[in-house]
């Protein structure tokens, strides 16, 4: 009898030891998704408590805050429309999104010196506080952006190719987010889709822009086409289809075919490098890559290599075809150009401080990708330099400063052309990199061209 | 190695006129500490009158623990020195959360607790020859069915069990009280017909079977309870005796054969209530998935497991947490709180605890001077650690959820007085073995 007694023993302290393993499974591989369970009202308990932290711009201006002066806890964008998109939202009815969502943790005091604190206000009754984001964004540059937007849809994006350090991201159509829980049925339903952030979400024909992307390329792959001339009768057949020019270009080399943006040549250029080597050179500039700035990129699209048959890789050489991608994507592809060819991470986060103002995060310049060589990236840059002095982007001139650009007018199925603008200045100590959309605006060089301009001459006399 | 182990004698064997309770005292003295700790941090995150109740009801209750131990050691008193503190810190873990949940079930909870040990001296010391039990097995079983039947006439339901009985002043639930019949009743029967269940005296097919006379009052005796049991729709204490009852055949006769058929039998019945009962099928329904009954009958379950999802390592701290989400919280799914508030540690340290709990019993039921202690011991033991299993898992959805009251922890006072009883009998058991040494 005692051989079964031990056996019953064995198998109640087993069974007991299967819970352990269970309590264990329960809350370290389930416990976050438990934990974050739209259900579970505990995260929005605690948030209730907490004096959330405020989000200011680079320059310290004020872009969202808590008004403690009502009964509940308000969150106030004082910017409202201009960062809706950048900021998102917190709302009990409608969840939470943008810088708001990614910053949660810091902007509660959920993370660092400010746990431990926040643990002891709370049993000592005081009132329990967040820490303090600060954006690279400037505020002033971001206004200025959503003006020139003005009542068309579209997107802005600078950044400094240096670091990544993003300056402005601006998407228009927006929304006060400041009456969110009112508008919200309105903007869910409208069509011009105001609560898409265009800047990294759009997805765009790139146009004439993406002829940096093929002329990289076409240079990977012959080096040579540096010195060649190309003849540009206004045309190209393709399979016999032909695709026609804006001009006759005549005889151009390839500085000058990125100055005045001939189509003919660059998508011979695509031809001639072959589809691999494209999807290639469009992978190196991370066209169909995250960054990981926190808040939801849609990555950059194309054909795949074996459907890219000559049409579709002649089209897709000039920005057209089925090559979709975001400003924020076209931003970075000026700043591998401006810089050498390098690419460094985009961030939106200069430091986060916690409620005793100790810095918990630093932003800082990170390596994103190898998108060309040096040499290539010179020679593009000619072109874009070239494009600013007598091509297609003389609009986007800034007196005292040499601006390098890209204009694009990019043919799309809902009307007139996509204005785009991508480039940087300047040209020879790169500081500013941008990315201009205006959709259905018209042509690139006489819309997004003159805008970005102005953006970029005010940034550079507040001496970015 | 073995003999430097031998060198070291740990303390509760060093016998001598103090009847060698040392090692009882220094653990109470802990679980005194553990408890004035909680009821601490209870009162700084909340210092108000009804906190301070708190703290004084810690107090008394180390206060009691450490009496019944000097009472015990100055009567000589040879019982397990190991059980009496686990028990407080499991008394003292249910009371701390019982005053951070609700104080007036806190405070109720403190006098239980009282009472509960009062009737735990008497026990240590009234049935101390508890042998005498064993003569009285068909009185157990008829006073056993009274108390089970008495509730589905004169019962209140509560929680979808109706298994009360309603004194005005406190409730009061017989089938816990009943368990600890069915134990004695079982280990009597079982130690008298031994011999008989094992051998069997007729074959068929090839396994041989006792005589009639041997197991139609075992069988009787568990269908009676199990289907009044059905009708009072109290499934988790059903659960309990039905494997209680299997451990003791499986302890008195070896035989797997029992335990299997009884299973069989098991499955049959469970199958057949889950088509012929409602609330058994909803409760199999929720217990495979359910969130998609988060707004209804899901509700109280995914609640639990927020609760313990979100209490990560070391838990929220104590009043940190949510707990009061959860429907019912005190007394069913008290062990959610722990882990939302003592974190993964303290929910798997109240675990360990009872598997030293049964360990400590196996090893009384182990020593147990002959059979029907034997039995009875092992019979209590299994008692305890099914229902402090049955509802553990329930509440972390590990098995369909089936309400039953964690043993010492949960809010009741049933369910403490009845645990405190089974606690002197065990107590008793390893007296007697100790004694005889």
């Amino acid at each position: 009898m005692k051989q079964n007694i031990k056996k019953l023993g064995i198998l109640i302290i087993g069974l007991l030891s299967i819970l352990v393993l269970y309590l264990s499974y329960l809350n370290v591989i389930r416990g976050a998704a438990l934990t974050a369970n739209p259900y579970n009202r505990r995260f929005q308990e605690y948030e209730a408590q907490v004096r959330r932290g405020t989000i200011s711009d680079i320059n310290g201006i004020v872009l969202a805050r808590n008004d403690n002066s009502g009964e509940v806890n308000k969150r106030v964008y004082p910017k409202g429309h201009e960062t809706a998109h950048l900021l998102g939202y917190v709302s009990e009815r409608y969840g939470r999104a943008g810088l708001e969502s990614v910053c949660d943790r810091y902007l509660l005091g959920m993370e660092g010196a400010d746990r431990v604190r926040n643990f002891i206000n709370k049993l000592l009754g005081r009132e329990q506080l967040g820490g303090d984001v600060t954006l690279t964004i400037d505020a002033y540059l971001q206004g200025m952006a959503m003006d020139l937007l003005d009542d068309r849809r579209g997107a802005v994006v600078i950044l400094d190719p240096r670091t990544g350090a993003v300056r402005v991201m601006a998407s228009n159509p927006s929304y006060d987010p400041n009456k969110l829980d009112d508008l919200w049925p309105q903007l869910v339903s409208d069509g011009a889709s105001p609560l898409i952030n265009r800047a990294t979400q759009g997805a765009y024909p790139p146009g004439s822009t993406f002829k940096i992307i093929t002329a990289a390329g076409a240079l990977a792959a012959k080096p040579d086409i540096a010195g060649k001339t190309f003849n540009c009768p206004g045309f190209l057949d393709v399979n016999g289809y032909r695709l026609n020019d804006t001009a006759v270009h005549g005889n151009v080399d390839l500085v000058e075919a990125i100055a005045v943006s001939c189509n003919t040549t660059f998508a011979q250029l695509g031809l001639d490098q072959g589809a691999q080597n494209f999807i290639r050179t469009v992978k190196a500039f991370g066209i169909e890559k995250d960054p990981g700035i926190g808040i939801p990129v849609r990555p950059g699209t194309t054909a795949s290599v074996n459907m890219m048959i000559p049409t579709e890789l002649a089209s897709s050489a000039i920005g057209q075809g089925e090559v979709l991608v975001s400003p924020l994507h076209m931003a970075l592809a000026a700043a591998a150009v401006a810089q050498r060819g390098e690419i460094m991470s985009p961030y939106l986060i200069e430091t986060v401080k916690d409620s005793m103002g100790e810095v918990l995060y630093q932003g800082t310049g990170k390596h994103w990708l190898s998108a060309t060589t040096p040499e290539f990236s010179g020679i593009i840059k000619d072109g874009m330099v070239g494009a600013v002095r007598f091509g297609t982007a003389t609009a986007a001139a800034v007196p005292g400063y040499q601006v390098a650009g890209k204009t694009g007018s990019a043919q799309n199925p809902h009307g007139q052309t996509h204005a785009w603008f991508i480039g940087f200045a300047p040209a020879d100590q790169p500081r500013l990199a941008v990315a201009v959309i205006m959709e259905n605006a018209g042509s690139g060089g006489s819309v997004a061209a003159p805008a970005a301009g102005r953006l970029l001459s005010a940034a550079l006399n507040r001496g970015y | 190695m073995s003999s430097g182990g031998q060198c070291i004698a740990p303390h509760s064997n060093v016998r001598g006129l103090a009847g060698g309770r040392r090692i009882e005292r220094n653990l109470l003295s802990l679980a005194a500490l553990y408890t004035l700790a909680g009821m601490m941090a209870l009162y700084l995150s909340m210092p108000t009158a009804r906190s301070l109740q708190a703290v004084f009801a810690g107090l008394a209750t180390a206060a009691a623990f450490l009496l019944v131990h000097f009472y015990w050691k100055t009567s000589g008193y040879k019982g397990d020195r190991i059980l009496l503190p686990i028990t407080a810190v499991f008394a003292s873990t249910g009371m701390v959360f019982l005053f951070r949940l609700n104080p007036s079930y806190g405070m109720r909870q403190f006098i239980w607790i009282l009472i509960g040990l009062g009737i735990l001296v008497l026990t240590s010391r009234l049935l101390v020859d508890f042998r005498f039990l064993s003569d009285y097995k068909y009185i157990y079983a008829l006073v056993g069915l009274i108390f089970l039947i008495l509730p589905i006439f004169f019962g209140k339901e509560q929680g979808g069990a109706k298994s009360w009985l309603d004194f005005g002043l406190f409730q009061f639930q017989p089938s816990e009280f009943v368990k600890i019949l069915v134990v004695l009743f079982l280990a009597s029967f079982l130690s008298e017909n031994r011999a008989v269940l094992t051998a069997g005296t007729r074959t068929l097919g090839g396994i041989s079977l006792p005589g009639p006379q041997e197991w139609v009052p075992l069988v009787v005796m568990w269908g009676i309870s199990l289907l009044i049991l059905v009708f009072q729709r109290d499934l988790g204490t059903a659960l309990i005796y039905f494997g209680t009852f299997l451990a003791m055949v499986y302890v008195a006769t070896a035989r797997i054969f029992y335990v299997l058929f009884g299973m069989g039998l098991f499955m049959a019945g469970a199958s057949a209530s889950y088509y012929l009962f409602e609330h058994v099928r909803e409760r199999v329904v929720i217990w495979l998935n359910p969130w998609p009954f988060i707004d209804n009958i899901g509700y109280q379950i995914t609640q639990s497991l927020f609760a313990i999802g979100s209490g990560g390592f070391l838990g929220t701290g104590l009043g940190q947490g949510y707990p009061d989400y959860i429907p019912l919280v005190h007394s069913d799914f008290i062990f959610s709180a722990i882990c939302e508030e003592m974190g993964l540690l303290g929910g798997a340290g109240i675990i360990v605890l009872f598997m030293i709990f049964v360990f400590r019993g196996i090893k009384i039921a182990l020593n147990a001077r002959d059979e029907f202690a034997a039995l009875a011991a092992s019979g209590l033991t299994a008692l305890f650690g099914l229902q402090a299993f049955i509802i553990i898992a329930g509440v972390t959805k590990m098995l369909p959820l089936t309400g039953v009251t964690l043993p010492f922890i949960s809010y009741g006072g049933s369910s403490l007085v009845a645990n405190f009883i089974l606690l002197g009998l065990l107590l008793n058991i390893s007296h007697e073995a100790d004694d005889s040494i």
